[in-house]
């Protein structure tokens, strides 16, 4: 799932999610949720940053007609209150507008004739300039040639450093021929600061929205793929032996991915199934012969039956090691499998009793009802079988076979006799020995090689010691299957 | 003393009748299970040898039968996949002894005597308790003919309760009387028995009676005849 569980040296143990924040806002990399969150941040911050942008465009524009107006008003104000006279000169009579009666009140205006030389020259001004001039662009003049009687606006700096919005128009008096061009302009600061206000608020909002939809999206995320999460932690269980199947029901969409992967472990099932009974067969095929082959050689005297004898026994340990590399081989392969120990710990004493019984030896078991191995019921069979069954031919009177957990996912199995116990030295031996060719009698010796490759295979341990009962002391670490 | 035989190959079956015949036995083969079945049902032999891999009929399912039908003869299997597996489903169908081939012909001699010698020690009646019944020749045990798994000590815990059946028997009369002089007299094991022997027949049949010990009563509605 998160980027660094792959690569991980231990295939077993799936690695925790990661809490950090690296998870969800790394690199996008191979994380689904990272991908998810972040195509959806981009996509949000986009879409936020143009509706920012024409909200406050908008806004701006819409304050600029209304002072339009504004200006427009005072310019038909002005042009009402201008004359042309008789001689070409130009007289404005007094314009009732309050705030350009004022000095510097913020609103003014001013009446210009084009010059000769394709410039502007004021002749009239609202007596708020207070005698400066109202700015007039270099190209403004050119601007209203073109406009033909239309109003241009445009920003320059007025009395008091203050920004001016400056409406012109130009206009044809009755009686004159020249045109006359109309100025008014008025202090913009405070449309300024409305602007500016209502930007603060816009992002302010957005921001937050931003925030509120990428929480959503993250939200949106973690639920969505919760079920993936489930579905891992599923299949960890399976691998673990808590479970031996996907159980849960799953959305739609990844539903046909648990059914799959049950498939995969019937399966998997069928072919450990299949390759048993294969190797079974084999055996059967085998040692029903090889008796026959024994019986024959058994019931004469002579170097030949002994040299059949002994190839005989050869023959048998080599078909039990290579079936039991070939079983060994299926098991692998299996996963959720999980055999609580007291039933077979109680199988196998009812069976060793009645075979030892008439030694008197018994066998005192000791199993918590919960305790379960993670794995084959059959191996365990094998395993314990072949333990207690050893330790019983060796026992005066007594077996004592005592399981318990060990934490950490093991338990330990301890099964010790009364008998006459293996001195230190022979020990690791036993162990050792996988095969023995030499073994004449089937049946005796430790028969320890399959419990030590049974027990190694399910990552497990045996050690050797003595009992204080007198006899061998065989300790068994085993993994259990968790509840 | 009369055998059957039951084992489908030519050879090994021409030779184990011969070994047998040779150590006195009557002997008598079946090829197959079917027939195995029939002649175990109908001829009274003093024990079986029985091979699990049969045509027909496979030998547990041979076992279980005669089991069921209350043929308690010794029955020794012999087993070709050597897989504790198989021996241990041998054992639940009823078996008493077990080989795994290829053997020495003098080994099987030996575990049949022995199998001889344990059926002829004990001669007693067999014991009932309402639905249970207990064959202390055959040392087994069964709930409505169907036979009970039990280990010695659960046996002799049952047997034991089942000689003194409707009286209340203290925890330390059953210590003194079930085990041995080494073992661990403990009696709160005494419990862990009385709770294994409880799952393997019927809860309600050992009853607790607080501060005194443990009684076994037939079920409401059962005969408690013996």
């Amino acid at each position: 799932m998160s980027g660094a569980a792959g690569g991980g040296s231990d295939p077993e143990t799936v690695a925790p999610p990661r809490r950090s924040w690296g998870r969800w806002f790394g690199r996008p990399g191979r994380s689904l949720t990272r991908r998810l969150i972040w195509l959806a941040s981009v996509w949000i911050v986009l879409a936020l940053l143009a509706t920012g942008w024409t909200l406050t465009g908008q806004y701006e524009e819409s304050s600029l007609r209304r002072l339009g107006a504004v200006l427009s008003n005072t310019i038909d104000e002005v042009v009402l209150a201008t004359n042309a006279t008789p001689d070409g000169s130009l007289a404005v009579a007094e314009v009732k507008d309050d705030r350009t009666l004022r000095p510097l009140s913020g609103k003014y205006w001013a009446v210009a004739v084009p010059t000769d030389d394709g410039r502007l020259r004021i002749v009239a001004r609202s007596p708020s300039l207070a005698g400066e001039n109202l700015a007039i662009p270099r190209e403004l003049p050119g601007r209203l040639r073109e406009a033909r009687g239309a109003t241009i606006s445009y920003n320059a700096w007025g009395p008091l450093q203050k920004r001016l919005r400056v409406a012109a128009s130009m206009k044809q008096l009755p009686g004159r021929t020249a045109p006359v061009v109309f100025m008014a302009g008025i202090d913009r600061s405070t449309i300024d600061a409305d602007t500016q206000q209502f930007a603060t608020f816009t992002w302010a909002a957005l921001l937050i929205l931003g925030l509120g939809l990428v929480v959503a999206v993250f939200l949106q995320v973690q639920i969505g793929l919760r079920p993936l999460y489930s579905l891992r932690n599923e299949i960890a269980d399976v691998r673990k032996g808590r479970a031996a199947r996907i159980a849960r029901t799953y959305p739609l969409e990844i539903q046909p991915l648990a059914e799959q992967v049950n498939r995969l472990l019937d399966h998997n099932q069928e072919t450990v199934e299949r390759q048993r009974t294969h190797v079974g067969n084999l055996a059967h095929a085998l040692k029903t012969p090889l008796s026959v082959m024994l019986a024959e050689a058994g019931s004469q005297p002579g170097p030949l039956p002994d040299m059949v004898r002994k190839q005989t026994a050869i023959m048998q340990a080599q078909v039990d090691h290579h079936l039991r590399r070939a079983r060994a081989a299926a098991r692998a392969q299996m996963l959720g499998e999980r055999t609580p120990i007291a039933e077979v710990l109680d199988e196998l004493a009812v069976m060793l009793e009645r075979v030892f019984g008439a030694r008197g030896v018994e066998i005192d078991w000791r199993a918590p009802d919960d305790l379960a191995f993670r794995g084959e019921r059959q191996d365990l069979q094998e395993i314990l079988g072949n333990l207690i069954e050893n330790a019983c031919k060796w026992a005066r009177r007594r077996v004592r076979v005592s399981a318990g957990p060990t934490g950490l996912g093991m338990m330990v199995v301890v099964v010790e006799d009364d008998g006459p116990g293996l001195p230190e030295d022979q020990r690791e031996a036993a162990l050792q020995r996988g095969m023995r060719m030499d073994e004449t009698t089937p049946g005796s010796g430790l028969g320890l090689s399959i419990v030590v490759e049974l027990t190694r295979a399910y990552g497990g341990r045996v050690t050797l010691g003595s009992s204080d009962m007198g006899g061998l002391k065989v300790l068994l670490e085993l993994p259990t299957a968790e509840v | 003393m009369r055998v059957l035989l039951v084992e489908d190959d030519v050879d090994l079956s021409r030779q184990l009748k011969g070994a047998l015949a040779d150590a006195g036995y009557a002997v008598d083969h079946a090829a197959d299970g079917e027939e195995a079945h029939f002649l175990g049902d109908t001829e009274p032999y003093d024990v079986i040898v029985l091979d699990l891999g049969l045509p027909r009929i496979d030998g547990v399912s041979v076992l279980e039968r005669w089991r069921r039908e209350g043929r308690t003869t010794p029955v020794l299997i012999l087993t070709a996949r050597g897989a504790w597996s198989d021996k241990v489903a041998g054992f639940d169908a009823g078996a008493d002894d077990y080989l795994t081939k290829p053997f020495h012909t003098e080994e099987l001699l030996a575990r049949l005597r022995a199998l001889l010698r344990r059926s002829a020690g004990i001669a007693s009646a067999t014991l009932t308790c309402g639905a249970l019944r207990l064959d202390p020749r055959a040392a087994r045990a069964s709930v409505d003919g169907e036979p009970l798994r039990l280990t010695s000590l659960e046996y002799r815990l049952l047997h034991y309760l089942m000689m003194h059946q409707g009286r209340v028997i203290s925890r330390t009369e059953l210590v003194e009387h079930l085990y041995d002089q080494d073992f661990d007299r403990d009696s709160n094991t005494i419990e862990v028995f009385v709770g294994r022997l409880r799952k393997k027949i019927g809860a309600e049949r050992i009853e607790t009676v607080r501060g005194l010990g443990y009684r076994l009563t037939p079920l409401a509605g059962e005969s408690s005849a013996t």
